[in-house]
């Protein structure tokens, strides 16, 4: 059972697809036309028409076989354009490489201003908190200048005090001196007479001076006529 | 075990979260090829995040949890850092230096163990602040004895001894250019001693400037560094930049609570400390933003120069998630131990 449907269903298959499919099939049917056509003993008309079929299914294998052919050369610059696109994206891949390490450098070159302006910057602001070094300097001068006119004036005035000190010396060994005389002569005649107002008085005059200026000729002797 | 002893592996969980919700994370470090990032954190454990899995485009949960981690010492790891092929480790008094290649094919053998200081003190001071000095390849130390020790990292002895402050070490730094050392202390004093004849060439009191003293924080100094000319320092005074030539303040960054590290990056500054957050500010003592994080303080910030192509910014602090920001502005995701 099995068997005869199998070759039924074989001989149905050879039947109905024994030519192929579409341009194979209608060259198929082509030749064995052509091949009935030749041996056909048919009439002239029907000859004709079969030659008339014929011819119109060679130019629809033709024209079908252009298509094709137009097909593939479609096909083939195609292909053409896509291997330029290609290459053109593989450049365009290379250089954004390299444009990519160029700013990856550039980058590393800014980074390392921008820390550099960072550190001088901050440099900067120490160096600012310090004045100036020329109103330093101005100052400093200014500074000498007052050094200078204040030892001026001391040594004016120490010197002016060394002869005061002189003059005073002077002043003060000429009392003594009288001093002496006046004892002298007052203890010659002391028997005799009495000491004058006048002297007295002209004793206190100098025993002052002398204990402002001198205490060191301070005698017990004048203290007795400042009691006095 | 799980369907048995029910109670016994929930306090085993229970204690598992609470160790992990107390992890502090006290110092990082980057592997000289910059694929690894070492982190420690005050259980004394040293864990190792591959950042070449955590920050490729398939990474999972898992990758973003350590490949190796290992108990380095007893006491909380405060501070790592990485030579050309070790990582070296300090804690509460002893440096153990790991070699790289070892720690990435997850073997933990301790190359080396040494204690600064005169070995018969009962006492070990903890060390809180390491860095390499590229000039003579020697070590900085400083740490709870007051002293700052210098180690040769060839021959593997305590070269010398720099004593001035008169109160434990926060954090050194190195001045590349002049050879000099920076250290930061409790006393309030960042002091610089020139390497080459160890002794202190200048003292800087912070907290006697009257522009960056905050009485109501102390005069304590946490952080120090330097890019030769200038030099960050703050803690209980402000953050503030100094221009090491002149000795002065140029500026003073207004950022509430205590900086614990800053780094020049560019053009800014990044600093970190009290507040859920990483400050960038300007040289002009701006603060340009402060990104925020998960930890509620920061304590260590580190920057990976070591690798082009993971080239990230790694902070951590008072949690057991460690920040990681690929691109500056955000945080792109977290470590965890």
């Amino acid at each position: 059972m099995g068997a005869v449907t199998d070759d039924e269903v074989i001989r149905k298959r050879l039947l109905i697809d024994g030519d192929g499919a579409g341009d194979d099939r209608r060259i198929n049917v082509l030749l064995k036309s052509f091949t009935k056509w030749c041996n056909s003993p048919g009439t002239p008309e029907e000859g004709f028409t079969q030659y008339q079929r014929m011819l119109g299914i060679l130019a629809q294998c033709e024209s079908s076989m252009g298509k094709t052919l137009m097909v593939y050369d479609m096909n083939l610059r195609e292909m053409e354009n896509y291997e330029k696109i290609y290459t053109n994206i593989e450049q365009n891949i290379t250089s954004a490489h390299d444009k990519i390490a160029e700013c990856k450098k550039e980058i590393q070159r800014a980074k390392r201003i921008r820390k550099n302006r960072q550190e001088y910057d901050a440099l900067a602001k120490v160096i600012q908190q310090h004045p100036d070094r020329h109103e330093t300097l101005k100052q400093l001068e200014a500074l000498d200048k007052e050094l200078m006119q204040l030892s001026h004036i001391k040594e004016n005035v120490d010197a002016k005090l060394e002869l005061r000190k002189k003059q005073f010396h002077v002043l003060l060994s000429t009392i003594q001196e009288l001093q002496q005389t006046l004892e002298n002569d007052e203890k010659s005649d002391n028997d005799d007479s009495q000491e004058s107002p006048f002297l007295s008085v002209l004793f206190c005059k100098f025993s002052f001076g002398s204990t402002v200026f001198s205490k060191q000729h301070f005698k017990p002797s004048i203290l007795h006529y400042v009691v006095l | 075990l799980l369907r048995y002893c029910p109670p016994l592996c929930m306090f085993i969980m229970s204690v598992c979260v609470l160790q992990l919700l107390h992890m502090s994370v006290f110092s990082q470090s980057f592997s000289p090829c910059g694929r690894y990032l070492a982190a420690g954190n005050n259980y004394g454990e040293i864990a190792l995040f591959s950042l070449s899995a955590a920050l490729s485009p398939d990474a999972t949960v898992q990758s973003q949890k350590p490949v190796l981690t290992f108990t380095a010492h007893e006491g909380p790891v405060f501070t790592l850092i990485s030579s050309d092929c070790h990582l070296l480790s300090a804690g509460n008094g002893e440096i153990s230096a790991w070699s790289w290649t070892e720690l990435i094919k997850k073997v933990t053998v301790s190359l080396n163990t040494q204690q600064p200081g005169k070995q018969h003190d009962l006492i070990i001071p903890e060390i809180n602040a390491m860095i390499i000095n590229p000039r003579d390849n020697s070590l900085v130390v400083g740490g709870g004895d007051n002293n700052v020790h210098i180690l040769d990292l060839e021959h593997g002895v305590f070269k010398s001894v720099l004593q001035g402050h008169s109160d434990y070490i926060h954090c050194v730094s190195v001045r590349e250019r002049e050879a000099d050392i920076l250290s930061g202390s409790e006393d309030g004093a960042v002091r610089i001693w020139d390497s080459r004849m160890d002794q202190s060439v200048h003292c800087i009191e912070v907290y006697k400037y009257e522009s960056c003293a905050r009485p109501q924080y102390g005069k304590w100094i946490s952080c120090v560094t330097t890019d030769s000319d200038w030099m960050l320092c703050g803690g209980g005074p402000s953050l503030s930049l100094w221009h090491l030539r002149s000795l002065s303040p140029t500026s003073i960054f207004p950022l509430t609570g205590c900086q614990r590290q800053a780094a020049f990056h560019q053009d800014m500054i990044l600093a970190v400390g009290d507040g859920p957050f990483v400050s960038h500010c300007l040289l002009g003592g701006e603060v340009k933003a402060q990104i925020p994080c998960t930890p509620q303080s920061l304590n260590t910030l580190q920057l990976n120069t070591n690798s082009t192509e993971h080239r990230v910014l790694t902070a951590g602090g008072s949690s057991d998630h460690i920040e990681v920001f690929t691109n500056l502005s955000y945080r792109a995701f977290s470590l965890s131990f």
